[in-house]
């Protein structure tokens, strides 16, 4: 018989409340209250997260942030900063025991990755897996992705761009060197693509959202079916928002 | 003393320290450890940090300390290793 996953389609949040839910569903799924999970969202208003391990204040210009409206979390995994406006962002939550899930953290990227493949291929894209975190498609990236195993389980979220503004980008992200910011934008323009780049034309969330969501299926051999939050992990959303991700102590805390 | 440097890590992510150290003892006083790499467990870069503090900034005790912290509290990562931290840190005293 077919296992049967959760799909969550949570639409837009705030960047708090973003990584809030991803982190109590993490939580319930460890207490054994759900089952494995694919969500699918997206960020308002445009946000940059940054990963767990980075100072906050070099990546991003807090200032033009807050000029543009721009929102900013720190992630729970690591990996780098990211501008998060046109995109579908998806998380995955399984436990590591998972006959799916290699213990090898690297063939588990791989084999996430696998399903967001699958998912581009669906709307016509040839995409693959380029370590550590990447998926290429014409030779340059359309999704990023980061992972943590906590409690036994593993957290997986990613973006698959379907437009970039670099310059917008580059508005609110900090240069190591401001002397060759001119020429690293240049050089983003070069390596990163998106959907509509690449089928010139714009594809609607939903659409990719069910590209994605057969993607998985694929990949996994499993069915997604569509659910929603619980009432425990409403709470424990509304917890770690407020007490993590919204909180002072832990976006600067590097 | 305080120094900072930015290294990217060969095949790995760019590694970032900042270096609060004693120039008279050449140790460490206080460092973060920042960058786009992933460690597991992540918190363990914490620890990772208060256990460098009195290290000496040389290469060999360096690095020697930096893989008995990685094997006690069984650190796992990705895109850094012990010589890409080792030679980030050391970057600093240029």
């Amino acid at each position: 018989m077919t296992e049967k996953w959760r799909l969550l389609l949570t639409g837009e949040n705030t960047a708090a409340r973003n990584m809030a839910i991803d982190r109590a569903v993490l939580v319930a799924n460890s207490n054994g209250k759900v089952p494995p999970t694919v969500r699918f969202y997206s960020w308002k208003p445009s946000a940059i997260s940054i990963g767990y391990f980075q100072s906050l204040d070099e990546e991003i210009d807090l200032g033009v942030c807050r000029d543009l409206g721009i929102d900013y979390v720190r992630r729970i995994t690591g990996g780098g900063a990211v501008f998060h406006e046109d995109e579908l962002t998806y998380s995955i939550v399984i436990p590591e025991s998972h006959k799916e899930i290699s213990k090898n953290i690297m063939e588990s990227y791989g084999r996430i990755c696998g399903a967001i493949i699958k998912g581009l291929k669906n709307i016509g894209i040839d995409s693959e897996y380029k370590p550590i975190n990447d998926i290429i498609a014409n030779g340059k990236k359309i999704s990023g992705n980061a992972q943590t195993r906590k409690m036994k389980t593993v957290l997986q979220h990613g973006t698959i761009l379907t437009d970039v503004d670099v310059d917008k980008m580059f508005s609110v992200l900090r240069v190591p060197n401001e002397k060759i910011k001119d020429k690293l934008i240049a050089d983003v323009k070069e390596r990163v693509t998106s959907i509509k780049h690449i089928l010139a034309k714009d594809i609607a969330f939903d659409k990719v959202a069910k590209a994605m969501k057969k993607g998985f299926e694929e990949e996994f051999k499993i069915k997604l079916v569509k659910g929603t939050l619980t009432d425990e992990e409403i709470d424990l959303t509304n917890k770690f928002e407020t007490e993590c991700f919204a909180a002072k102590d832990w976006n600067h805390k590097r | 003393m305080q120094s900072k440097s930015v290294y990217k890590v060969p095949n790995g992510k760019l590694l970032k320290i900042s270096l609060i150290y004693d120039k008279k003892n050449r140790s460490i006083d206080k460092i973060s450890i920042m960058g786009d790499f992933f460690a597991y467990p992540e918190e363990a870069i914490e620890t990772m940090e208060d256990e460098l503090k009195n290290t000496k900034l040389v290469k060999d005790a360096l690095l020697k300390k930096i893989n008995t912290i990685i094997n006690k509290n069984n650190i796992e990562f990705i895109g850094l290793d012990a010589e890409g931290l080792t030679t980030g840190i050391l970057m600093c005293l240029k």
